[in-house]
């Protein structure tokens, strides 16, 4: 009788040499063309070299030139000398110091975006000198409310949403670790170079940032690729496929580089130095990388946990066989190594062609998470030793397999991405709770109603086929995933969840793409328990220890937490489509940098996607345009208004600096100190010029009547989050918890929409800021959107700053302004007053950072005294009070 | 309204500006009055005030209520006799014969099925288009499109170009006002949207159940509120003097004034008890069918908004539970509710803007975001068609009882004088005075236009 042994790890390939080269640079043209819509308008030619030469003259292409501040006296912020020069320049001077008051709540809402605390008020009342102001910047810094603060603006860059919008409004899973990466990112002050890198090839740094716990930060920025539209079931894939490239591309290029790069879709940029070439060769990028549910933490596979989680599967088979061997069990009885070697064959017949194979080349295949090891796997395996009746499979040859290392295991294993130039993909593969599923056009969405047989379910431990059919999509770019990992489908319903157990497995054999509608003839499989041992009946006692060890051992692997991130597919280069068309595929556009930055040579890309070429290239140092880029938008936040007003497009349509040479000087300060964040907010928080008086001044009037030169701060809204937590703080309501999982807010009773979360949530949302609430691209909440919180479709670097009733009546009338109210006056008559002045002080100063004066008092006592009669502190009218002073212009605007 | 664009005053705020917010309040109101308030003037004379859109969500199944083919009865349960574009389904039968008698109506001799009896009494008032076509064959991207010109989420609504670029005629009313039925169509309130422009252009979704407006109803008797808000703006006042004053402070304090304008401005709006009754019957108010009631009371308060002044009204469909207009099975008893639902109403409402000489002014325009396939999807239901659709229009200067454009002998591709949904945006904003290829506006380095750059005005559909 035949022992199994030995049982290697693995086999070399031995079917390499039978295998056709796979394709790469693959040519997708589309020749399914249907005409949908009108002819398509004219367009302008190509943009001549000279006239190209010539945009390239635009201020915002040059490098950054760091002249030195102009002069001023000793200790003088570089900011203020820059500013003071204009000024003086116009014949005017900065404004004075705003109050402290002002100063103090300009401070906490810019810096942290809460109302500062009494004891913060109470700090700064008695000391406003300017060291007790360097004070309070650096433990605002210090803050994690500074990184919620500032993290909310960049999500705003990114369209940071939750759900893919569309029809149903399917969730993204998981997207809300990312919210929680930017968050710890500005907590920790992670370079911005370093930051934006991890946004672009986050998943290929050789060395990933890692926290504390050994998770992978860098891989989480990639998540911000996914945060676009989808539809759910487009009737044009590719189409579908060029919007939604258009849509990262385009905040790529807004949110880094202030540039519409987009705009160069259809033709060369009609005002800028780019040109239609440069769009696709980013496109490219794109095209070359694809969606996955990435592991933070996966278990080292070339590790020893792992390989002791392999040995003990063997151990556990030879124990197995051992046992059984009396009983003639089938597999171990009869098989010889011979036969193990040929189990590997699939003889292809006519116009088959295999796209990957667990014997062949290990290039052929994208294995991501510890699921499938670092190898296929040969041999028999128990995929679950918890299970009440363990059983133990064999599949006939080299196998990449999720089972081998337990139950718990996950990961997804892709093909290359190939054009499908016949009919049928059929898969081999075996397994339980999994799925494989064919990915046409990039489409990662696969959803009924037309690519639901795109998407197939395995629940079969015994070797079969799959198989797709892919003639409604001849041409087009494919390729297949198969999929044991809960969260790994771009869309995420809650009743698909529970069709992924944990302790789902996979095994993948094969793919092939074949003009035959039938799978070809394979060896039967043999997955049988040895006969009389799932019955009860007592183990051997060898077995049992074997089982015990492969227990212990696939405990001992965490399993991790996944993000949605980019992953390398094959790198290929993208077409210039005509006039933006896919429809009309023009000249290849190779990958590289934008013509203008770097030239127009191609990268010289390894076998991805070539993204960390593409990082280092943008974030060159002759590259002015992520740091002009980043300090203005810090200006922007801080003063309401960036030194370039149109903070996304530096371009030619874009606007001037009013202030250039302090744009630069800002710029080359920032990469000088390390591209740090807190320091250039440091810096510009303690100028004397963002510290000024916002009040209009009779002698700037005609000279500087837009405030361009800055002679005064800016009067400016508090913008929806800092409505919203600011009726949280002052009412004693905010929780102050970090990270985790998404809030939901009520839903209105009276909408009825698809996609409509099921859950709803409390009226404040847990007391937690508004960071944390869910953002549902189809239902944002009301009252936020009624300050503006803008609904994530594009890089909004500055938010509109509107006047509609709808805040006015929110402010007045909505039951959550109400409620904090009470419960602030709640709060308010608790604590020990003797006086309604004093109580009326506490008040103010949570509201306004500052004392009420005489007047304010006897109006304020008055209303109380006319509310409550006969009561001495006018109790019952407080929360009335309260809610007025809620609706004053004082609460809503800094000064 | 009041407009203030990213915190910029207009010119009406600015020149309203004093050092002291309170006092203006008076001459502030007084301004408010005046109406208007749009950030453009007219390119030429318009013809008309206000839109209507009845939005037929879903894709009403234009074979079976307008476009009138021969063909598709002769063929009924044949083999579809042209080459088949791909459809959301794939799911595609033989052709389906429409599960209605068409005939020809009032003087002009327009086809309308027997499904729309009410409304084919109202036939001459009709400028039918039969040639529409849309880019998109999904939901929502066709509703982007419809709504914004555009195929994705983002783009500002047409609703909210026009109220932008015209204001509003009321002042205690928003310029664009969306009266829900009940169903929001796939994309969501974002089909409303003012996208990048400021955000006062967005409509103002009112609900037909529970409170009208979000936060409308106060919570305190309108004096102790009154009380209330003199108080803020007491404080007011005193803040303007410490910190020193500004227009977009002034313009905060006029919205409170606005919005507490609307507290009661909104429930006298919704309080169509006041109509006649023969006029409430009349328009299906008090109808057996809890759908048609629901339409009843959107089209009322319609005309009740151009009436006092609002720009842009849009209707969304009331619940019939067939899942809109989108008809992928069960046609004919989809058809049968939903035309039950809208016929009394909308016929109701042309002959009452008529009878009050508002329909001269106003356009009201019906119609969905595409059509129907004229092939079967799997045996009793259509499935989307962006080829070729018929929407009409009535009122605001359109040729009245007339058909223009036409679809194959199927009903399905335009084949004459094709209508695109740009042509469409351009021709009411011509009706309105404005000219579509001007009214821009720059974003993200663009002048974006509602019409991209596309549209041509349709002067054959204009009197």
């Amino acid at each position: 009788m035949a022992c199994p042994s030995p049982i290697p790890l693995a086999l070399p390939a031995l079917l390499t040499a039978l295998l056709p080269a796979l394709p790469t640079a693959l040519p997708i043209a589309l020749t399914t063309a249907f005409a949908v819509g009108a002819a398509r308008a004219q367009l302008p030619p190509p943009v001549a070299d000279a006239e190209f030469a010539r945009r390239k003259l635009h201020w915002a292409w040059q490098p950054l030139q760091r002249a030195a501040p102009p002069a001023a006296a000793a200790g003088t912020n570089p900011i203020d000398a820059f500013v003071d020069a204009r000024l003086a320049a116009a014949g005017l001077s900065r404004s004075p110091p705003a109050p402290a008051a002002a100063q103090l709540r300009r401070l906490w809402f810019d810096l942290v975006g809460l109302p500062p605390p009494l004891q913060a008020v109470a700090r700064f009342t008695a000391d406003p000198s300017d060291a007790a102001w360097q004070r309070e910047v650096d433990a605002l810094l210090a803050s994690p409310h500074y990184a919620e603060r500032q993290a909310r603006h960049w999500l705003d860059l990114v369209r940071y949403a939750e759900t893919l919008g569309h029809e149903y409004d399917f969730d993204v899973p998981n997207a809300w670790r990312y919210r929680d990466y930017v968050i710890r990112a500005f907590r920790d002050d992670v370079p911005y170079d370093q930051f934006v890198k991890e946004h672009i090839a986050g998943d290929l740094l050789r060395e990933p940032r890692r926290d504390a716990d050994g998770n992978d930060e860098s891989v989480q920025a990639t998540g911000a690729w996914w945060f676009v539209e989808q539809t759910h079931s487009p009737v044009d894939a590719m189409q579908h496929q060029a919007d939604r490239i258009d849509n990262q591309v385009d905040v790529l290029g807004k949110a880094v580089l202030g540039l519409t790069v987009a705009c160069a879709r259809c033709h060369d940029h009609k005002f800028d130095a780019i040109r239609a070439s440069d769009y696709y060769a980013l496109v490219g990028f794109v095209q070359s990388s694809r969606y996955l549910q990435a592991p933070i933490h996966p278990v080292d596979v070339g590790g020893d946990a792992y390989a002791a989680a392999w040995r003990a599967q063997h151990e556990l088979a030879h124990a197995w066989a051992d046992g059984a061997r009396g009983e003639a069990w089938p597999p171990f009885a009869v098989r010889t190594d011979a036969q193990w070697a040929a189990d590997d064959e699939c003889a292809l017949r006519d116009g088959e062609q295999c796209i990957a194979s667990a014997s062949g080349p290990r290039e052929q295949w994208f294995v991501t998470n510890d699921g499938f090891g670092a190898q296929p796997y040969r041999g028999a395996f128990c995929p679950d030793p918890d299970a009440k009746h363990p059983q133990l499979f064999v599949l006939p040859g080299a196998w990449w397999n999720s089972a081998a290392a337990g139950p718990e295991r996950e990961g997804v294993l892709s093909t290359p991405t190939f054009a499908i130039a016949q009919r049928f993909v059929h898969v081999r593969c075996a397994g339980q709770g999994s799925r494989v599923q064919v990915v046409v056009d990039g489409l990662h969405l696969v959803r009924e109603p037309i690519y639901g047989d795109l998407h197939k379910p395995v629940d079969d431990a015994t070797a079969h086929w799959l198989t797709f059919d892919l003639g409604a999509w001849t041409g087009h770019g494919a390729f297949v995933q198969c999929i044991d990992q809960r969260a790994q489908d771009l869309a995420d319903q809650e009743h698909e969840r529970s069709l992924y157990p944990a302790r789902a497995w996979l095994a993948v054999q094969s793919v092939l793409l074949s003009p035959h509608e039938a799978p070809p003839a394979t060896p039967e499989c043999i997955a049988l328990p040895p006969p009389g041992w799932t019955d009860g009946t007592e183990l051997p006692a060898r077995v049992r220890d074997a089982l015990a060890t492969l227990r212990k051992a696939t405990a001992a692997l965490p399993v991790s937490p996944t993000v949605p991130a980019l992953a390398d597919g094959n790198g290929h280069d993208e077409h210039i489509y005509l006039r933006g068309d896919h429809r009309r595929p023009g000249a290849l556009a190779p990958r590289r940098s934008l013509t203008a930055l770097a030239g127009d040579a191609a990268f010289a890309t390894g076998p991805g996607s070539g993204r960390e070429a593409l990082a280092e290239a943008l974030l060159a140092p002759d590259n002015p345009l992520p740091a002009r880029v980043f300090v203005n938008r810090v200006w922007h936040h801080l003063f309401g208004r960036g030194i370039v007003r149109s903070v996304d497009n530096l371009g030619a349509l874009g606007d001037r600096p009013t202030h250039p040479e302090l744009l630069d000087w800002l710029a080359a300060d920032f990469v000088a100190h390390g591209w740090s964040r807190k320091h250039v907010i440091r810096l510009v928080v303690t100028s004397a010029t963002y510290r000024q008086d916002s009040r209009r001044r009779d002698d700037a009037a005609t000279v500087d009547a837009a405030n361009l030169l800055l002679h005064r701060q800016n009067v400016r809204r508090l913008d929806a989050e800092a409505v919203r937590d600011s009726l949280l703080a002052i009412s004693g309501r905010l929780d102050e918890k970090l990270f985790g999982p998404s809030i939901e807010l009520p839903h209105d009773a009276h909408i009825d929409a698809r996609g409509i979360p099921k859950q709803d949530g409390a009226l404040d949302g847990d007391g937690r800021r508004s960071i944390y609430l869910a953002v549902r691209r189809n239902f944002m909440p009301p009252m936020l959107l009624a300050f503006d919180l803008p609904t994530p479709f594009a890089t909004i670097g500055a938010r509109n700053v509107s006047n509609v009733p709808a805040q006015a009546l929110a402010l007045a009338n909505d039951p959550f302004v109400h409620a904090m109210c009470a419960r602030w006056a709640q709060q308010l008559l608790a604590a020990p007053a003797t006086s309604p002045r004093e109580r009326l002080a506490l008040a103010y100063r949570r509201a306004f950072a500052r004392d009420p004066d005489d007047r304010e008092v006897a109006q304020c006592s008055e209303f109380l005294a006319a509310r409550s009669p006969g009561a001495e502190m006018g109790d019952g009218a407080w929360p009335d009070l309260l809610h007025t002073l809620v609706n004053t212009t004082e609460f809503l605007y800094l000064r | 309204m009041t407009c203030v664009h990213d915190g910029q005053p207009t010119r009406r705020a600015f020149l309203q500006r004093a050092w002291n917010g309170f006092a203006m309040l008076p001459l502030a109101h007084l301004a408010l009055r005046t109406g208007g308030g749009g950030a453009l003037a007219r390119h030429h004379a318009a013809r008309a005030r206000s839109v209507i859109f009845l939005y037929m969500d879903g894709g009403p199944s234009c074979q079976d209520l307008f476009d009138h083919k021969p063909r598709l009865v002769a063929e009924n349960g044949k083999p579809f006799g042209m080459k088949m574009e791909p459809t959301q389904f794939n799911n595609n039968g033989n052709t389906l014969g429409p599960c209605a008698t068409f005939r020809q109506r009032g003087e002009s001799g327009q086809w309308i099925s027997d499904l729309l009896p009410n409304l084919a009494t109202g036939a001459d008032r009709l400028c039918v288009v039969r040639s529409m076509t849309s880019d998109f064959s999904e939901h929502t991207n066709a509703n982007y499109f419809l709504h914004t010109g555009h195929g994705l989420q983002g783009r500002p609504s047409v609703g909210a170009w026009i109220g932008y670029g015209l204001g509003c005629d009321a002042d205690d009313l928003p310029a664009f006002v969306v009266l829900n039925g009940g169903l929001i169509p796939p994309g969501g309130i974002d089909c409303f949207h003012s996208g990048f422009l400021p955000a006062h252009s967005q409509g103002s979704v009112f609900q037909m159940r529970g409170d009208a407006v979000a936060n409308i109803a106060p919570r305190e008797a309108p004096e102790r509120q009154r009380s209330m808000l003199d108080l803020a703006r007491a404080l007011d006042a005193g803040t303007q003097e410490r910190f020193g004053a500004d227009p977009a402070i002034d313009a905060a304090i006029q919205n409170h004034e606005l919005a507490f304008r609307m507290q009661s401005a909104v429930p006298e709006l919704v309080a169509i008890e006041n109509e006649a009754p023969r006029l409430r019957a009349l328009y299906g108010c008090d109808d057996e069918y809890e759908p048609t009631r629901t339409f009843a009371r959107q089209c009322l308060l319609a005309r009740r908004l151009v009436e006092r002044g609002v720009r842009f009204v849009e209707l969304t469909c009331p619940d019939t539970k067939h899942d809109r207009w989108d008809q992928h099975s069960k046609l004919a008893a989809g058809l049968r509710d939903n035309c039950r639902a809208v016929d009394r109403p909308v016929a109701a409402l042309l002959a009452d803007l008529d009878a009050r000489g508002l329909l001269d002014e106003t356009i009201v325009l019906f119609g969905g975001e595409f059509g129907r396939t004229p092939f079967a999807q799997g045996n009793s239901g259509r499935d989307h068609n962006p080829f070729g659709f018929t929407m009409w229009m009535a009122g605001g200067g359109f040729r009245a009882g007339t058909s223009h454009g036409a679809t194959d002998e199927y009903g399905y591709k335009a084949v004459a004088d094709p209508v695109s949904i740009h042509d469409l945006h351009a021709t009411i904003l011509w009706q309105l005075g404005i000219d579509h290829e001007k009214f821009t506006y720059r974003f993200g380095g663009r002048d974006l236009r509602l019409t991209d750059v596309y549209g041509k005005v349709q002067r054959p559909l204009l009197a």
